[in-house]
């Protein structure tokens, strides 16, 4: 009986095994391809990889299109995931301190825009954006990505909220700190990590948004994901692959980061 | 009526720290219609250690958090010093606040934890140096200024937020349930290095427990709270002794308590004779009107068991139920025969004292003095 259901169990977790293996193979495939691609000479994307070469990586890095767009790409990330983290910030302490009436609500429309289909907030923003005259206009960009990045620093700073009692807060105001000395002494260094996960989560959500960017953007503040869907309307080049697999590589630099920053802050 | 001597009796060897007197006035808080804190009003002296016990969801939180400022009252008073402080936010009051769970700031030291008060108010770097490392030695923490708060023991925080809530020589301090969370025997050592705190800063104190041991051997006052209200105040002698209800009776030490049915006329402060429900006769010592509900009330200490209780005034033949022999006293459930009824005797244990197993047949006796009769 014991050996059976050992057996049982030892075959059930080797199962659970390849399976899982089978899923990150799925995913890892056609990202390694996008790499392996980029590495070679021929003009046209070909599988498997015959050569290697650098070749469109350098005409990638020397295409003043493309520079145009990671810079356009680089600022708005920064400036929306920047908005995104303020406004997260507040919220998170507006939900989970102040217990404001309809918190729930604030809660829910908060994450909304990691959820709602992109297309719905761009058909509605770009209407907004003409009647502001924000149209085509990094601003416009930048606060449709600030709305998108909103949800990422307003849960992990809510996560990180709610892993204290408010009588941090409170025991720092009985000792003399008024809101914004307890909030600049006590609360910002407790939730310090998750501000900057938060932050690089909008940054990276930025970073590879594509739908808004469509509606939004003009020739002149074209981003980088913008640009890699018009070349790919108008041909498919290595280039594309060597693009994309920069994206991939800072994609992946900043949610290594996002994991190991908190660590970094709780051995200091 | 007896009082224990108060600090402020010997306040004025303190008098460069000495304590801010509270007045509260017609305090109260409503949540949603409902009373947490019936308008209460209450004089606390300067240099008192005033306590405030009562069962969970009495309102002593809510009354703490009045004083302290995050808790912002229906309506009344707090007057501190002849200052009314209800209008002034919780970092303007000047007092110091100890919390159950210490609340102290996880990403800083000891000593950054401490120093935290007077870096707020702006204290010159060196003085701020000085006092930290005075007021841990206070607390005999100063080997642990480097350390983390995680780092140390449940006691030791406890320490280092008393130390915290003090430094900047707070007229009042506050307490929430301190040693709620700390083990019986370190609680009793933190409640004697409190009382010695208290002491020596001379800082009025006020502080929140379930405990009534607790409070019995810290406070020079305590109040009983229930359902919102302060039922009684008086030094924990006051409280035991003359109870003003059965509620304050049963929740400060035990006590046997029986219905009345009658009591008859007699002046205040008289022995006279009463009736229990069930048709007992007993006599009683009344300085309470006796009314509809009334109860008599005996505590365990004052039932004399053995050949000497027949001259009592109250004396009866009955079965020991259960007995009990505990380090330093004996305990009794003793049936009264005839009666039905059951009372909890405790007595100390002599060197030729007789031992009645559970069955045997005693004689138990009380003085009427010692019966007090109590409202619902």
């Amino acid at each position: 009986m014991k050996t059976l259901e050992k057996t049982l169990w030892s075959t059930w977790s080797r199962f659970l095994t390849c399976l899982v293996g089978a899923v990150l193979i799925g995913f890892l495939v056609p990202i390694l391809t996008v790499v392996l691609v980029s590495f070679q000479s021929k003009s046209y994307l070909s599988f498997p990889p015959s050569d290697f070469s650098i070749r469109w990586y350098e005409q990638f890095l020397g295409n003043t299109d493309y520079q145009s767009a990671i810079w356009n790409s680089l600022a708005i990330g920064a400036a929306s995931a920047t908005l995104a983290t303020i406004a997260g910030v507040c919220t998170a302490l507006a939900v989970i301190r102040a217990a404001v009436p309809g918190a729930a609500v604030v809660s829910v429309l908060s994450v909304a825009p990691a959820v709602l289909p992109q297309i719905v907030l761009a058909i509605g923003l770009f209407p907004i954006s003409v009647w502001l005259g924000l149209q085509g206009t990094l601003g416009a960009v930048i606060l449709a990505h600030a709305v998108v990045g909103l949800p990422f620093p307003f849960i992990t700073v809510c996560g990180a909220l709610s892993s204290y009692s408010s009588r941090m807060e409170i025991a720092s105001m009985s000792l003399g700190a008024n809101a914004f000395q307890t909030f600049r002494l006590i609360t910002f260094p407790m939730i310090r990590a998750a501000v900057v996960a938060g932050f690089i989560f909008a940054f990276a959500a930025s970073l590879d948004e594509l739908v808004l960017a469509l509606f939004l953007s003009s020739p002149t503040t074209r981003t980088l994901p913008l640009l890699l869907w018009e070349q790919l309307n108008f041909q498919v080049t290595p280039e594309i692959a060597a693009a994309a697999s920069v994206v991939l590589a800072v994609t992946s630099l900043l949610i290594v980061a996002a994991i190991l920053l908190p660590r970094l802050g709780k051995d200091k | 009526m007896l009082q224990m001597p108060r600090r402020s009796d010997t306040s004025a060897q303190n008098s460069s720290v000495g304590g801010a007197a509270v007045s509260i006035r017609a305090l109260s808080k409503r949540y949603n219609g409902l009373d947490a804190v019936v308008p209460t009003s209450v004089e606390i002296e300067s240099g008192d250690f005033f306590a405030i016990i009562g069962p969970s969801g009495s309102g002593k939180s809510t009354l703490l958090g009045m004083i302290a400022g995050y808790i912002d009252p229906t309506a009344g008073q707090i007057v501190i010093d002849g200052r009314d402080v209800v209008p002034e936010p919780i970092y303007r009051r000047n007092i110091g606040m100890v919390f159950q769970n210490y609340a102290l700031f996880p990403h800083l030291t000891v000593a950054q934890n401490v120093a935290y008060p007077l870096k707020i108010r702006g204290v010159p770097k060196d003085e701020i140096a000085r006092r930290v490392a005075e007021s841990l030695g206070m607390v005999r923490l100063e080997a642990f200024a480097a350390r983390l708060p995680s780092e140390l023991s449940g006691g030791q925080q406890q320490r280092v937020a008393l130390a915290r809530a003090s430094i900047y020589k707070p007229s009042i301090l506050l307490m929430d349930e301190p040693l709620g969370a700390l083990d019986k025997n370190l609680r009793d050592e933190m409640q004697e290095e409190i009382k010695r705190f208290q002491q020596e800063m001379g800082v009025t104190v006020i502080y929140v427990t379930h405990d009534q041991q607790e409070a019995a051997f810290l406070a020079d006052r305590i109040a009983i709270m229930r359902d919102g209200a302060m039922t009684q105040i008086g030094s924990p002698r006051a409280l035991y002794e003359h109870p003003n209800s059965r509620f304050v009776a049963e929740f400060l030490g035990e006590a046997s308590i029986f219905p009345l049915k009658s009591v008859s006329a007699g002046r205040a402060g008289e022995a006279r004779q009463a009736v229990l429900e069930g048709g007992t006769p007993i006599r009683i010592r009344t300085d309470a009107e006796a009314g509809p509900g009334s109860f008599a009330c005996i505590r365990p200490e004052r039932v004399t068991v053995g050949p000497k209780a027949k001259a009592l005034d109250n004396a009866f033949a009955g079965t020991v139920r259960e007995s009990l022999y505990t380090p330093g006293s004996i305990r009794y459930r003793v049936e009264l025969d005839g009666t039905g009824l059951s009372l909890k005797i405790r007595v100390l244990p002599q060197a030729d004292m007789e031992f009645y197993e559970a069955g045997s047949t005693v004689d138990i006796g009380w003085s009427a003095d010692d019966m007090s009769l109590l409202k619902e």
